[in-house]
């Protein structure tokens, strides 16, 4: 039988159907949620009913910070940021009440809470539209961060958050949502801090993320004649599948990451630091990263478009690391 | 009122007070590493509020939350160890007064974040809603924290969902003209009245005097039996004094505090209405003397943690 095929935000509808008709502890709560436009959660409305299928006002702070209630009172909030920027209104309840309260609680609570969040660049809509932000809830310590490539492993990944008794943030790229790919239509798990090995190589690790990922896989094939690419999909960023990243690296001895949020002190910084700390004897030229410089993504596509990772300056930072 | 609702105001009071007492005592002898607000003067607000709450109910609270939390019904003994840093606090020493959670008893919890935890003390309303158990939420805020926009929006968010959720205001601004703590030449509230806010999101709201026990306990009975009916949220304001000054070894407020002192107020009004008896009240104040000399125990004679327990906690293991 041939595989059926769906689109990432399909498959990330079907998780949310799967997991809700298992368990009724399951909610979702956001902006227009409720609305047959948005591809990611159509129909869930009408099939769950509207008390565990809520649009909240326009109110970030308190409907996040009502997720995390909810969650240490035994429900299983699954929260919808409409963008992953208007996240930033909401900081205190996503990195203070959110991330920490099951540490600060010293264990006495838990915040089994899943906020997606759509996310990235591509689309020329500014500085408030636009970004990736991952970075900073992988920098607060408590959240798991979940950034799916693909449409496999949005289905899988979002069962194992919601399933997740830890407070995860899942970010959906919102150029990802028409890709299609092989979706096995009963539930399954992909478990979280194990990469994919996307493609295997000897020359040069490419450790990539979300959308990356695939602009990494249309660079690599440009350059098969040039190099033997090894391609790493970490799929969460935390918990990070160190092991995979300095095993790579162990056997092709180069490193690139390629990362769309920006630069400084970003997850392209940290995997250049894990591979300097723990595999430096294995490196046979700098590490290269291709994120997006610290600027602040412009309106205009042209300007955007001389900031974002492409295919070409992935290539260019493959040649680079092995000239 | 019934007399015995009465004596379990007094002794609830006389509880809150008694704690604070003995945390003074303990950090003028340096064995309490907490620096916290306390709620001398308050106390009337807590133990009326929590008097109709149930142990399924829950409480979110403030950086000055030892009232809430006692009122609500949590350990003396595992208070006071999370006070002391110790690992057999509610928290094993990681929360410290600003985030001290007890689930068991629903006192969920203190936040160093003013206006934190109120759009979570909402999720606890939520699950009440979605569970049709019956229960309610109760959000401590003060009159700093009700111009935060998380506030607010939580209001808002309360109104439309008609959530099982009282917000309690305490207001410690009118009696001093400024924000306690804060000197400052502008003012951080354009209206006298918190509760003037609750029509603009379409709740009832009231305002009233926080030294009166048997007051708030009729309108916080009024307002949880709304929230548990399925009728929505509520704004209740009450105007607060804080008493300062070190109270060791007393219960009452000094004279000059004395109209503001709540422990006091009922005192005379339970004296004259002969619930109470000079000999019921020395009772009630021993025993909870007592209790706190036991939690003061098994707070100093409890382990610290282990360095490496720092680790412990971040994540729920095995999830």
């Amino acid at each position: 039988m041939a595989e059926r095929v769906i689109t990432y935000s399909e498959a990330i509808n079907e998780a949310h159907i799967q997991e809700m008709e298992r368990d009724p502890t399951v909610i979702l709560f956001g902006e227009n949620v409720s609305s047959s436009w948005r591809r990611a959660t159509k129909g869930l409305k009408e099939r769950f009913g509207r008390e565990r299928v809520r649009d909240t006002p326009i109110t970030e702070t308190s409907f996040i910070g009502m997720g995390v209630g909810a969650a240490i009172r035994g429900l299983r909030p699954i929260v919808e940021l409409m963008l992953v920027d208007f996240g930033l209104v909401a900081m205190d309840q996503i990195l203070n009440q959110m991330a920490k309260s099951h540490y600060m609680s010293g264990g006495a609570v838990k915040v089994p809470m899943v906020l997606r969040a759509s996310y990235g660049a591509g689309t020329s809509s500014g500085a408030t539209h636009s970004e990736s932000l991952y970075s900073i809830f992988a920098h607060m310590p408590g959240m798991k961060v979940v950034l799916p490539s693909n449409p496999y492993d949005a289905k899988g990944l979002l069962i194992t958050a919601i399933k997740d008794d830890n407070p995860v943030v899942f970010m959906e790229h919102r150029l990802l949502g028409r890709t299609k790919g092989p979706v096995p239509e009963e539930p399954y798990t992909v478990p979280f801090g194990v990469a994919n090995l996307v493609r295997e190589g000897s020359d040069v690790t490419v450790v990539a993320t979300g959308r990356m990922v695939g602009l990494v896989m249309e660079a690599a094939d440009g350059l098969k004649k040039e190099a033997s690419v090894e391609v790493l999909d970490p799929r969460t960023i935390v918990p990070l599948d160190e092991e995979a990243i300095l095993n790579s690296v162990g056997k092709t001895g180069r490193l690139v990451v390629v990362d769309e949020d920006y630069e400084r002190c970003g997850f392209s910084a940290e995997v250049s630091a894990i591979v300097a700390e723990k595999g430096f004897n294995n490196l046979k030229a700098s590490v290269y990263r291709v994120a997006t410089p610290n600027v602040p993504l412009p309106f205009n596509p042209t300007l955007e478009k001389q900031l974002l990772p492409d295919r070409e300056k992935i290539a260019r930072a493959i040649r680079n690391v092995m000239a | 009122m019934d007399k015995e609702t009465k004596l379990k105001l007094y002794r609830s009071m006389v509880r809150i007070r008694t704690f604070e007492n003995g945390c003074r005592k303990l950090i003028s002898e340096g064995k309490l590493p907490a620096r916290f607000g306390m709620y001398t003067g308050q106390e009337a607000v807590a133990a009326g509020v929590s008097a109709h709450l149930d142990k399924g109910d829950e409480i979110g609270s403030t950086h000055r939350p030892i009232g809430h939390l006692i009122a609500k019904g949590c350990s003396l003994k595992k208070l006071l160890a999370e006070l002391c840093a110790k690992r057999t606090g509610f928290n094993k020493g990681k929360a410290g007064p600003y985030h001290t959670f007890d689930p068991e008893s629903g006192s969920l919890g203190a936040n160093g974040i003013v206006g934190g935890s109120v759009p979570m003390v909402a999720g606890y309303a939520l699950a009440h809603q979605i569970k049709k158990d019956g229960g309610v939420a109760v959000s401590y805020f003060g009159e700093g924290a009700s111009n935060q926009g998380g506030v607010q929006e939580t209001l808002n968010l309360a109104a439309c969902w008609e959530l099982p959720l009282v917000f309690v205001c305490e207001n410690s601004s009118p009696e001093v003209q400024r924000m306690l703590g804060h000197e400052i030449d502008y003012p951080q509230l354009s209206i006298e009245r918190i509760s003037d806010r609750a029509s603009a999101y379409g709740m009832p709201g009231s305002s009233h005097d926080g030294w009166d026990v048997l007051e708030i306990y009729e309108v916080a009975g009024e307002a949880v039996r709304r929230a548990r009916e399925g009728k929505g949220p509520t704004l209740l304001e009450f105007k607060v004094h804080q008493i300062e000054g070190n109270l060791e070894g007393r219960i009452e407020a000094e004279e000059d505090d004395r109209v503001w002192c709540p422990i006091h107020n009922l005192k005379q009004k339970l004296l004259a209405d002969g619930t109470l008896t000079p000999e019921i009240d020395e009772k009630i104040r021993k025993e909870e003397s007592a209790a706190v000399e036991e939690a003061i125990a098994f707070a100093l004679g409890s382990p610290d943690p282990e360095p490496i327990e720092a680790f412990d906690d971040v994540f729920v293991e095995g999830a």
